[in-house]
């Protein structure tokens, strides 16, 4: 049973320098579009040139309230959620060199959600700004026990990190559905939290995480580079001159950084994590260089598109972004997945 | 034991004589654990049929089974303990060695059902049942078809002039997905007593377990289980790489069809009578490969009786021992099994683990 390489999803002939660049201008454009549209649409729309005033000008009345009160705090917070959560998913899948691996498999989303329930049942929290710093903490502690199981001699071993990660993660999900099954109240609370949505958030939910976030961001592209060695497996990795234990061990941590911080803003929004390396690859090609970029363009991209369709479809009620995302996402990887292997 | 399994391991490049011993040694081996395993679900099985709320000798208990004895004992171990055992009995086996042969075709130790979008459809099927207000009896023919849902999802997407092992993988996580999001939109909706049963459901529980049912299931994945034995052969090859397999005159897309339907179809009747239980499909293969070394036809019974005691080991636990009423077996496998799978997940030294996932 040996492991597929992430190398090997990318069979495409391997796309040009020439095509890359571009692609991601045409990314990030197509993020600015979005986040354009998350401004504007939604259960009362609003015209462009309202929001431009509202963001730059000097517009007031509820339109303009709705854009900056509401709406701008959304995007903010989608964009970085988005952000974290793809590059999470690319060094998750790099460090492990496992494509099933996410920051979900590494038991980050159930920590937290495990924290979350059982704060809401013990201590009859409410508001998502509250469940904050339980979602933290329980993901970082999760995601550090899965870790340590792993650790080896100064490394983490990448099947025991993969493995170890979702055993927790199952572990940690039927604790989570003992204590909701038991407690009618904490069930009706925390479904709502766990389906993982930006709806009525503020960005009081933001502030707290946005220092690991960006310490995580950071960690993460400054390891890109060595992720790319580590691809062709420890020993090839070791003799090119690669720290391949401090490299993964940094990735374990700028993992939990970024997915932590999602998770704790935005609850736990599975999907995103996984799926954006899978879509980027076939695009940009197995470079971790250009991937952890890609990623936190696609990242974000696929959030905020899958926010507003939640806006829309079903108006004036809305779809939380966990389930839009994956409703949206799960047909473009199948689709991806028949181009990528022939 | 960590000296053993390198042994084992290293046993084609070392001399004959030693290959050989090596060898006899992993039979015994897995004769011992083959034997431990059956007297520990014959043992728990007793149990189970001897606790409850009356509770009877063991003596009775088994003569009741067979009809025999007090009427209320005969009416209470037949119609309420023995089918309840016999669908963890079924469920576990059917989801150990549908664990198994998923991990082996998709190369990859995290293949299970819960990531390849079976047990995704199951909750489905069976929460769509809760959704439109049917009957409880047809919830485990919801979970089925949704099973076969995802099934049939997997096929169309993954099929393109053959199978390959990473479309597979990338197309079962997208069907996951998906399936998973449509569950948890209807969760979210319910209202709140809905979302209690729907949640009951999809964590798989073995409550109000009738013969119709077990016996129905229990039928299938007999038959199932029998085809997954005669197809152990291509699996055997298939372990050798596309290439190799396809040199040695299989054809690979065929085979792996084969035993993909294989898998699918016991992963989701298991699914129909227990709802979709985690961790059990996932965990016993490796535990198995652990214990008992590299993959034989042997293996896949063992990784049936290992599915077997889990399930019914964590039914008793969810029954008698946790304080709680009324909760799934599902909140009890991982935890039960997890510690058993991470210590010797830590014992194994570092080639053997390398090169054997």
């Amino acid at each position: 049973m040996s492991k597929i390489e992430p190398g090997a999803l990318a069979v495409a002939p391997p796309p040009t320098t020439v095509r890359r660049v571009p692609l991601l201008v045409v990314g990030a454009c197509a993020l600015t579009l979005c986040a354009a549209l998350s401004l504007a649409m939604g259960s009362r729309p609003v015209p462009m040139s309202v929001v431009a005033d509202a963001l730059f000008g000097d517009a007031v009345g509820r339109d303009a309230l709705v854009v900056t009160g509401l709406r701008l705090p959304r995007t903010v917070l989608g964009l970085a959620v988005g952000a974290a959560l793809g590059v999470a998913g690319a060094v998750a899948q790099g460090i492990t060199r496992n494509p099933l691996a996410s920051p979900t498999t590494l038991g980050i989303n159930a920590g937290a959600g495990f924290a979350v329930v059982v704060a809401i049942f013990a201590l009859h929290l409410t508001r998502p700004a509250e469940y904050v710093w339980f979602a933290f903490a329980g993901a970082a502690a999760a995601a550090l026990f899965a870790q340590a199981l792993a650790r080896r001699g100064g490394d983490l071993d990448p099947v025991r990190l993969a493995l170890g990660g979702t055993v927790l993660q199952l572990v940690l999900l039927s604790w989570t559905s003992a204590v909701m099954l038991a407690s009618r109240r904490t069930l009706d609370e925390a479904r709502f939290w766990l389906a993982g949505s930006l709806a009525e958030r503020q960005l009081d939910v933001l502030w707290p995480v946005l220092p690991t976030l960006v310490v995580g961001l950071v960690l993460a592209l400054a390891i890109s580079p060595a992720l790319n060695a580590l691809a062709l497996g420890d020993d090839a990795a070791q003799s090119l001159g690669v720290p391949v234990a401090r490299i993964r061990l940094a990735g374990g941590i700028a993992v939990i950084l970024l997915a932590g911080s999602a998770v704790a803003a935005a609850g736990p929004i599975a999907f995103i994590g996984l799926a954006a390396p899978h879509l980027v690859r076939p695009l940009l090609g197995a470079d971790h260089r250009l991937l952890v970029p890609g990623c936190l363009i696609a990242g974000p991209l696929l959030l905020l598109a899958a926010d507003v369709l939640g806006r829309v479809v079903i108006r004036p009620s809305e779809l939380e972004v966990g389930i839009v995302s994956a409703f949206l996402g799960a047909p473009l990887l199948a689709l991806l997945a028949r181009k990528v292997a022939r | 034991m960590t000296g053993t399994v390198k042994a084992t391991k290293t046993a084609p490049t070392a001399p004959v004589r030693r290959a050989g011993a090596s060898r006899a040694r992993q039979r015994r081996r897995s004769a011992l654990f083959g034997g431990g395993a059956v007297v520990l679900l014959l043992a728990l099985a007793t149990v189970s049929l001897t606790v409850g709320e009356l509770p009877m000798t063991p003596y009775v208990a088994l003569r009741a089974l067979v009809g025999a004895g007090d009427e209320g004992d005969v009416f209470v171990v037949q119609e309420f303990l023995a089918p309840r055992l016999t669908a963890a009995v079924v469920a576990g086996a059917g989801l150990g060695v549908a664990g198994s042969l998923l991990q082996r075709l998709f190369r990859n130790p995290l293949a299970s059902p819960d990531v390849m979008g079976i047990t995704g459809g199951a909750s489905f099927g069976a929460v769509s049942m809760l959704a439109v207000g049917a009957s409880q009896a047809l919830i485990p023919l919801g979970a089925l078809g949704g099973g076969l849902l995802a099934a049939l999802l997997l096929g169309v997407f993954a099929w393109r002039s053959g199978l390959d092992v990473t479309r597979m993988v990338l197309v079962g996580l997208a069907v996951q997905a998906g399936l998973a999001a449509a569950v948890n939109f209807m969760v979210v909706r319910f209202p709140a007593e809905l979302a209690g049963s729907a949640l009951q459901w999809t964590t798989g529980s073995l409550y109000g377990r009738t013969w119709t049912e077990v016996w129905a299931v229990a039928g299938a994945v007999v038959l199932a289980l029998a085809v997954a034995f005669t197809l152990h052969r291509r699996l055997a090859v298939l372990d050798l790489g596309d290439d190799s397999a396809g040199g040695l005159g299989l054809n690979t897309s065929a085979a792996r069809l084969q035993l993909l339907v294989t898998a699918i179809v016991l992963a989701s009747l298991a699914a129909a009578i227990s709802g979709p239980v985690g961790f059990v499909a996932l965990a016993v293969p490796h535990v198995v490969r652990f214990l008992a070394g590299p993959p034989t036809p042997g293996t896949l019974a063992l990784c049936g009786l290992a599915g077997a005691v889990l399930l019914l080991a964590s039914d008793l636990i969810v029954q008698h021992v946790l304080p709680v009423e009324g909760l799934p077996v599902g909140v009890v496998t991982a935890t039960l099994g997890a510690p058993w799978l991470l210590v010797l997940m830590i014992r194994q030294s570092k080639a053997v683990n390398r090169s054997s996932l």
